[in-house]
Formats: structure tokens, C-alpha cells, sequence
């Protein structure tokens, strides 16, 4: 490192830098990140750009730069299709369906927006800082930025968004914020500044502010519920101007956006209940993107020379919970540990996914985050194991079970594969195929046994689609700590919990990979939910689509998309 | 003739009562609470509580009934639960849509299966006779899906002379709608080629081996004045019948063909309010197109006493 950049970081330290960005830059100086693990981090603690780049030169990397954007053509409207329709109304908070979250998405903006490489970017937020243990962060409020229907948004706006987002009880982001955040902890420090006092600390709560948390678009104070169709009044590039249930929504350019100007003059919708019917008109030229797509319902546009795959490597996942808590055999961990042993995952993932899937080593730590331990065993194939584990749980015979799910994507098959799989330890595997509808239909919180009557937190195996996340907090405190809201296997294990909480208040990402080594081996001996894979988020477009990246999440961001 | 129509009027309102039970008791059975669905998980039992009864979903179910039909006689349609929108705003359209589709269906699919079947009654046994009739029970053989697909395939993504998708866009021409919901129609049209033109063929023949056709010849009356005043006239009224109970499928029974090609019909409205448990959405749609089929068997029923009088002296006796 030579003396002007140590001078410059030492500058930063003393003036700038609180504790956490200092550990970050120890971090960075002990050499324990690479280039995009340097980037990813320092967006979350918010540390400048200028900063940044003098730690990459200290790197040896080259500094950041501002790639050369292709000139894009202006005009034109892209036509989009989505599957499903929305499945309610489109009040953000309520958002819990793909459908939903890409209608509401093309419109909306987040404080934050996570990338593809699951860095943050700036959006409504211009800058966020954390005290020195995580558990207050303080985001500074883009200036000048005009909501859809004129009004200028200021704290206020943020602040009455986050109390509906975590104290409302209909809102499906409590599944990030509960434990979290409450609405006590949401205040406004002046017209451009907000501070969030967290229920407990968490590192990477800027991340639960970002686009992966899709409920969370910033509307204005005085937004009433069942309006975001009828009035527009988002903050993002494109407005939404007409929606009629089930069929399709338009969208035109928003002229007083702040980020500028965007190419395309606007966004046609149209809603599909069938893949089938959306790659035909892609295929057909009737529409020029579709905002999701699977290689099992969708084969038609793979190896197709007229349709580009926009692929996403991220998180999203199948878990397959087994309760822990029942008078069945799945009461026992080496049943469960047997199950999961009977799974050939390279072949499921070259299957169902044509290896375009990481292999799953049932935790929650995706290949793709950073802070995962890729030093844990991976679980392999076994059956001589398998079926040594179920002679010693005294169920060498087997025994009967049924696996309740969703007719979601590929989740049929792999009910299947599973089926098939358990033969081979005497298990006779009977399959509950449910709607979406009614694998989730019913309560989810309280008695008798905390987790209401819903199919999908109360069968005894059941498998459910989860979707991306940029970290893996939600998975973590929702589906696996004690009493998470979204704990299906109905774990409780004190010293997971006790793990998980460090690894979210953890700040520097050594200490994150010793609690996530810990809390992989933990999950991987009790087994309570089986994860077969992480697979890449697709879509698909016709040729003409330039400038269109796909999202892990699944939103569809249109501001830098033109038409060729 | 006014008997003969009270009677049949009468029988069409205890027919619509009993549909509208059905349909209500068919929604019950549909799983999960109203008020959680849409309120999601989290919300509380309280919240669900109040949505269902603001939304007349609490209490007996012959109380529920009670409220919806009363609330029907009275014009209201409800309100969707899914979408908190009246159910006449998403009905209309859909409905408005299907009767496009249909007709233009209709208009395709009738010349051609009336000719086609009468052209075979008239040269039975003979090669084209065959050919229409073997051509029309291969096609009613083929499911619409796969037709329809193979449609799409061909003349959509191959040749891309038609759209793929049948909804045209907001604003389009009279000329422009006519060319997206082409290949549905089609596809409807191969479908019911083979059904109509039997009825057809069989109408023709049977005419043309009744007493007053050879009766007609016998008086020296021209080949075309006897197949035009005494064979078409009885070789379609069977037919007629026929295609009255297509009408009722035309319009609410269509969802493969609306699912294939993303049509938003009532069909595929339905369907998805049963998925999403919308029960005023499903409950009122199902009795809409009820009352289609039940127009439809009128109508034709009227026809069908027009053209041919035993009909109605028998019903009024």
C-alpha cells in the first residue's frame, strides 16, 4: 500500500469511519475478500465510493470505474408477461405472489436495491450507516425525488411506509422484519433522514430494506389502502396507468422520475395462467419478455435461437421441512438424516434444472453467499447409510408417510423424485398435491400449535417454494430458529438459535463463516428440512430486448431495458 | 304458442333456482377461509372475521345463500373477494369477449358444417360423402387443446401469419380483432365441424327419404325447389338444436381454448375464481353462464317450434 492510500484511509478512519466500517476496512487490509466481496460488503455499511476504490488499489485491483453504458434506443413499449396474475389487490405490504411483486415492481422503488452479485445500490436512500454494534441504522433520503402523483417524498413517506410494513397485521413482511424491527423503532430524524432501532442487531439489515423485501416500495404518508391501482403514485421510472384484474396493466414512462429518463416509452403487461400460452407468444412475437421461466414448464424456449435466457444465480429454493415435533418416525433425526441420504442431487439438478441449480447441502447457506462455509461434508447419495440409519432408529421395515405440497413449477417432479427415492429404505411415500391456493390457505399464527392450520407449516414432510434473498437471514430466523413464523419442520434447537442470532449480528465476514460453519454442521445433523438445491432465477426474451438483467427475486426493472 | 312459451319460461327460472344452489353449495366446498386468503397468514382472527362478515361470509349457509341471492335479485352483483372490484366490471368484459369469440366462431364454423353435411346427405355413400365424413369425425376426435396448439405452431411462431395470443390490443380495429381471435375460432370451428355437419348429413338424408320429398318429386317440382322448401327446411332442424347447445359451450365452457390462448373469457374468470376462492366472482359466474345455456335452449326451442308446429300444439295439449 503506498503512503497516499494510507493516508487516505487513515483520514477516513479518523473522521468518517465509525466501529464497523473500521473492522471492514481491517477486513479488507488482512486480505479476506476478493474484489466482489469487497464491493458487496462495503455497500452494505454504506462506505463511499471514493473509499472504495482506494481500498481496491490497496487490493492491487483496478479502481472502480464507470463502465461505458450502450447507447439504447429510444421509444417504443415493451410488451411483458407474467405468471400469474396477481393474486389479491396490489398494496405493496400485502404482496406474497410472484405475480404481485413483478407488477408492483415495475412501478415501485425500495430504499435500497440489491444486484445480481448481491451488492446494494443507492435508490431511494442515498446513504445508510449503523452504529457500533448494528442495531441502529440511519438512512439519509434521496433529495428531490417526486412521487408519481407530484408530491415530494421526505421522511415522513418512509417512516408511516415501514409502520404499515411491520406493524400491519396483513403485511407479508413481517416475515423479514418480525423480531426485527417494530414500528416503535421507525423514527424520522429530520425531513431527509430516518433511523431504524432495531429489536435486535443485525448486520445486513440494509439488505431488508432492498428490493428483496418486495413489499417494502416506498409510497406517501397519506397513500390509502386499495389505491396503488387506481392512482399512481410510486417513485420508479415507469407509472402505473391502467391494471384490470387478471388480464393485464399498462405502464408509461414517468417523466419527473429521478433517476432520469428512461428509453423505453412504456410496459405492456399481459397476465398468463399458463406457460405454455407465454412462450407461444413469445415464440410468436406477441410479447418480447417474460418475467419468469423454468426449464420444466418451458423447455420450448431453451436452445431456441430467437429467445436470449437472462439468467440470475442466486438463492431461491425447494425446502422439504420434516416435522420434528409429531408421534412419527420423522420424530427421529437419523429418519430424516436417512431421507435426505436417499437423494441423488446431481441427478435432480441435471434433471430439473439442466445444472442450472447449485447442489443443496441441507442448510440454508446457498453456494452463492459469501459468509457460506464450503468447507462442511457435502451430502451425498447413501443408501447403505440410509438404511443403517433407519434399522438403528428400530424402522428397518420402513413405514407409510405422506408428503403434502404445491403444484408450483417443478415441485410435482421433485415430490416424485422423492417418492421414488424413499422406496429404496422401505418408505412408502403417498403425495398430496395441493393448489397453491390451498397448501397456503389457513392460519399461520397462533394456537394450538403456533403455526395455526395451514397445510404448508403443519404436514408432517411437505416441500415449499422459498424465493431469493441476498442474505440468508429470513431462512435462518423464519424457517429454522425456534418458533420462527415460518418454521414448517417446527425446529427448536437453543443452540442453533443462539448461533443464528451471532451470525446475523455478526459484523465482519470471518466471524460470519465460524457462526454459519457451526450453524451448516448443526442443520446438517438434525436435518429438520431438507434443501436439494439453489437454482438460478431465468427469464426469457426475444432478440430485441437489450439491456435487461434478470433478478434473483424475480422483479422486473425496466429503467435501463430498451428495445433494439 | 303463448302456453307453449310460459311453460317453457317457467321451466327456465326453477331450472336457473336450482343452478344457483348448486352453484353456491359447489363454491362451499372449495378449501380454506375467505378472509385469511386474501388477508394472508399473519392477519388476525379478528381482521378475517370482520372481511368475512363485511363480505356476507358468516353465519348458516342457507343465511349466506339467502344474502347472495337477495343481493342478485337486486341487481347487486357483489363484489370480487380477490379483487375488490364489483364483479360486474370483471363479468362484463369477459363476457363481452367470449360472445366475440363465439360468434365469430359461429359464423365461421355453421356455413361451412351446414354444407359440408348437407353435400354428404345429398351424395351419400359416394366418395366426397366419405371424404366430409371422415374428415369431420377425425377432426371432433382431436381435443381443442392440441388443435389449438397446432395452430399456434404453425401459423403463429412457423409462419407468424397470426397472432398467438387472441386479445387484441386496447383500441384495435374492428378488422385487428377479427385477425387475433382467428385462431381460436378455428380452432373452435375444427372442433364442432364434425358434430354440426353429421347432424347435417343425417337431417338430409332422413329428408330426403320422407313420403313428401318423393311426394314433391312426383308432382314434378325441380331438384333445387324440392332440396330448398322440403329437404333443408326438415334436414335442419335437428341441426338447430345442436347448435343451441353449442352456444352455451361456446361462451362459458371454453377455458382450454382461453388458457391456450390467453383469452380473457369467462371461462378462464371462472376458473381462476375457484382457484383463488372468489365465491361471489365463481358463484355468479357460474349462474351467468347458466342463464346463457338457458337462453340458448329457449331460443332454440322457439326456432324449432316455429319451423316445425307439432312441436308447440304438442306442448300446449
Amino acid at each position: 500500500m503506498d503512503r497516499e492510500t494510507r493516508r487516505r484511509l487513515e483520514d477516513y478512519r479518523r473522521n468518517e469511519a465509525g466501529p464497523i466500517e473500521n473492522t471492514f476496512i481491517d477486513e479488507v487490509i488482512a486480505g479476506e475478500m476478493d474484489r466482489r466481496e469487497l464491493i458487496r460488503r462495503a455497500g452494505i455499511f454504506g462506505v463511499s465510493a471514493s473509499i472504495v476504490g482506494t481500498l481496491l488499489g490497496a487490493l492491487g485491483e483496478a479502481p472502480l470505474a464507470f463502465a461505458g453504458t450502450q447507447a439504447a434506443k429510444v421509444g417504443g413499449r415493451i410488451r411483458v408477461g407474467i405468471i400469474p396474475p396477481p393474486a389479491h389487490g396490489l398494496d405493496p405490504h400485502t404482496y406474497m405472489d410472484q405475480g404481485s411483486l413483478e407488477t408492483g415492481g415495475i412501478a415501485g422503488e425500495f430504499l435500497t436495491r440489491a444486484t445480481q452479485s448481491l451488492t446494494l445500490l443507492p435508490e431511494l436512500a442515498t446513504s445508510w450507516t449503523p452504529n457500533a454494534n448494528a442495531t441502529t441504522w440511519t438512512f439519509k433520503l434521496r433529495p428531490g425525488v417526486k412521487f408519481q402523483n407530484g408530491q415530494t417524498m421526505s421522511a415522513d413517506d418512509v417512516v408511516t411506509t415501514f409502520k404499515r410494513l411491520v406493524g400491519d397485521p396483513t403485511s407479508q413482511a413481517l416475515s423479514a422484519f418480525k423480531g426485527v424491527l417494530s414500528p416503535a423503532g421507525v423514527r424520522k430524524v429530520d425531513d431527509l433522514t430516518v433511523e431504524f432501532a432495531l429489536d435486535s442487531a443485525t448486520a445486513s439489515f440494509p439488505y431488508l430494506t432492498s428490493s428483496t423485501t418486495y413489499q417494502a416500495i416506498i409510497l406517501p404518508a397519506n397513500y390509502q389502502l386499495g389505491t396503488f391501482e387506481k392512482t399512481p403514485q410510486a417513485t420508479g421510472a415507469f407509472k402505473l396507468t391502467s391494471y384490470t384484474p387478471g388480464n393485464g396493466a399498462k405502464y408509461d414512462r414517468n417523466t419527473t422520475w429521478w433517476g432520469g429518463h428512461a428509453a423505453l416509452d412504456g410496459v405492456d403487461v399481459t397476465y398468463y395462467t399458463d406457460a405454455a400460452a407465454a412462450d407461444a407468444a413469445l415464440l410468436g412475437g406477441s410479447i418480447d419478455l417474460i418475467g419468469q421461466i423454468q426449464l420444466t414448464t418451458d423447455r420450448p424456449l431453451f436452445n431456441n435461437s430467437n429467445v436470449q435466457i437472462f439468467s440470475a444465480h442466486g438463492a431461491t429454493h425447494r425446502e422439504v421441512p420434516m416435522r420434528v415435533d409429531l408421534h412419527n418416525p420423522l420424530a427421529d433425526y437419523r429418519v430424516r438424516q436417512a431421507i435426505a441420504l436417499t437423494l441423488d442431487r446431481p441427478a435432480i439438478v441435471k434433471t430439473l434444472f439442466s445444472g442450472l441449480a447449485d447442489i443443496g447441502n441441507d442448510s440454508p447457506f446457498a453456494p452463492v453467499y459469501p459468509s457460506t462455509d464450503k468447507s462442511v461434508p457435502q451430502r451425498h447419495k447413501d443408501i447403505r447409510k440410509a438404511k443403517q440409519l433407519m434399522a438403528a432408529a428400530g424402522h428397518s421395515k420402513g413405514f407409510s408417510i405422506t408428503l403434502t405440497t404445491e403444484q408450483t413449477g417443478e415441485i410435482p417432479q421433485l415430490a416424485q423424485i422423492i417418492q421414488r427415492s424413499v422406496k429404496a429404505i422401505g418408505i412408502n411415500m403417498n403425495l398430496q398435491i395441493l393448489t397453491a391456493t390451498a397448501y397456503f390457505a389457513g392460519t399461520q399464527t397462533g394456537p394450538p400449535s403456533g403455526w395455526g392450520n395451514t397445510p404448508w407449516l403443519n404436514a408432517p414432510i411437505n416441500i415449499t417454494d422459498w424465493g431469493h434473498r441476498a442474505v440468508p437471514n429470513v431462512y435462518l430466523v423464519s424457517a429454522m430458529e425456534t418458533g420462527g413464523v415460518w418454521n414448517a419442520a417446527h425446529y427448536h434447537n437453543k443452540k442453533f438459535d443462539r448461533l443464528a442470532k451471532s451470525y446475523v449480528a455478526a459484523i465482519a465476514l470471518k466471524d460470519q463463516r465460524k457462526y454459519a460453519k457451526q450453524l451448516e454442521t448443526i442443520a446438517l445433523h438434525d436435518t429438520p428440512v431438507i434443501f436439494p438445491y439453489f437454482y438460478n432465477y431465468l427469464a426469457a426474451g426475444s432478440k430485441k430486448v437489450t439491456g435487461y438483467k434478470a433478478d434473483a427475486l424475480g422483479e422486473i426493472y425496466l429503467s435501463k431495458t430498451s428495445l433494439a | 304458442m303463448s302456453r307453449f312459451l310460459l311453460k317453457r319460461f317457467g321451466l327456465a327460472i326453477v331450472t336457473l333456482l336450482l343452478l344457483s344452489i348448486v352453484a353456491f353449495a359447489v363454491a362451499q366446498l372449495l378449501p380454506g377461509n375467505v378472509g385469511r386468503n386474501v388477508l394472508g397468514g399473519f392477519a388476525t382472527q379478528q381482521s378475517v372475521d370482520i372481511f368475512n362478515h363485511q363480505h356476507g361470509v358468516y353465519g348458516p349457509i342457507y343465511s349466506q345463500y339467502g344474502r347472495w341471492i337477495g343481493h342478485l335479485l337486486h341487481g347487486n352483483l357483489g363484489t370480487s373477494l380477490e379483487y375488490n372490484v364489483s364483479v360486474s366490471s370483471l363479468i362484463g368484459p369477459a363476457l363481452r369477449n367470449s360472445f366475440k369469440l363465439a360468434l365469430l366462431a359461429f359464423i365461421l364454423c355453421i356455413p361451412v358444417s351446414i354444407v359440408g353435411g348437407v353435400v354428404a346427405g345429398l351424395r351419400q355413400g359416394r366418395a366426397t360423402d366419405r371424404a366430409i365424413t371422415i374428415t369431420g369425425l377425425s377432426l371432433t376426435s382431436v381435443p381443442e387443446f392440441v388443435s389449438g396448439i397446432v395452430l399456434i405452431v404453425v401459423f403463429g411462431v412457423a409462419l407468424r401469419w397470426l397472432p398467438v395470443t387472441a386479445q387484441a390490443p386496447s383500441g384495435a380495429s374492428f378488422f385487428l380483432q377479427v385477425k387475433y381471435l382467428l385462431l381460436p375460432a378455428l380452432a373452435l370451428t375444427l372442433v364442432l365441424f364434425g358434430y354440426i355437419a353429421r347432424m347435417a348429413r343425417a337431417g338430409t338424408i332422413e329428408a330426403l327419404d320422407a313420403d313428401y320429398t318423393r311426394t314433391a318429386f312426383l308432382k314434378g317440382l325441380s331438384r333445387a325447389t324440392v332440396l330448398r322448401k322440403h329437404v333443408l327446411r326438415n334436414a335442419l332442424l335437428p341441426t338447430i338444436a345442436v347448435i343451441a347447445t353449442q352456444v352455451g359451450y361456446l361462451i362459458g365452457g371454453l377455458l382450454i381454448i382461453e388458457k391456450v390462448f390467453n383469452y380473457p373469457g369467462i371461462g378462464l374468470r371462472i376458473y381462476t375464481a375457484a382457484q383463488n376462492k372468489d365465491f361471489t366472482m365463481l358463484e355468479t359466474g357460474v349462474l351467468v353462464v347458466g342463464i346463457v345455456y338457458l337462453v340458448a335452449t329457449l331460443i332454440a326451442d322457439l326456432l324449432y317450434s316455429v319451423l316445425n308446429p307439432r312441436i308447440r300444439y304438442g306442448a300446449a295439449e
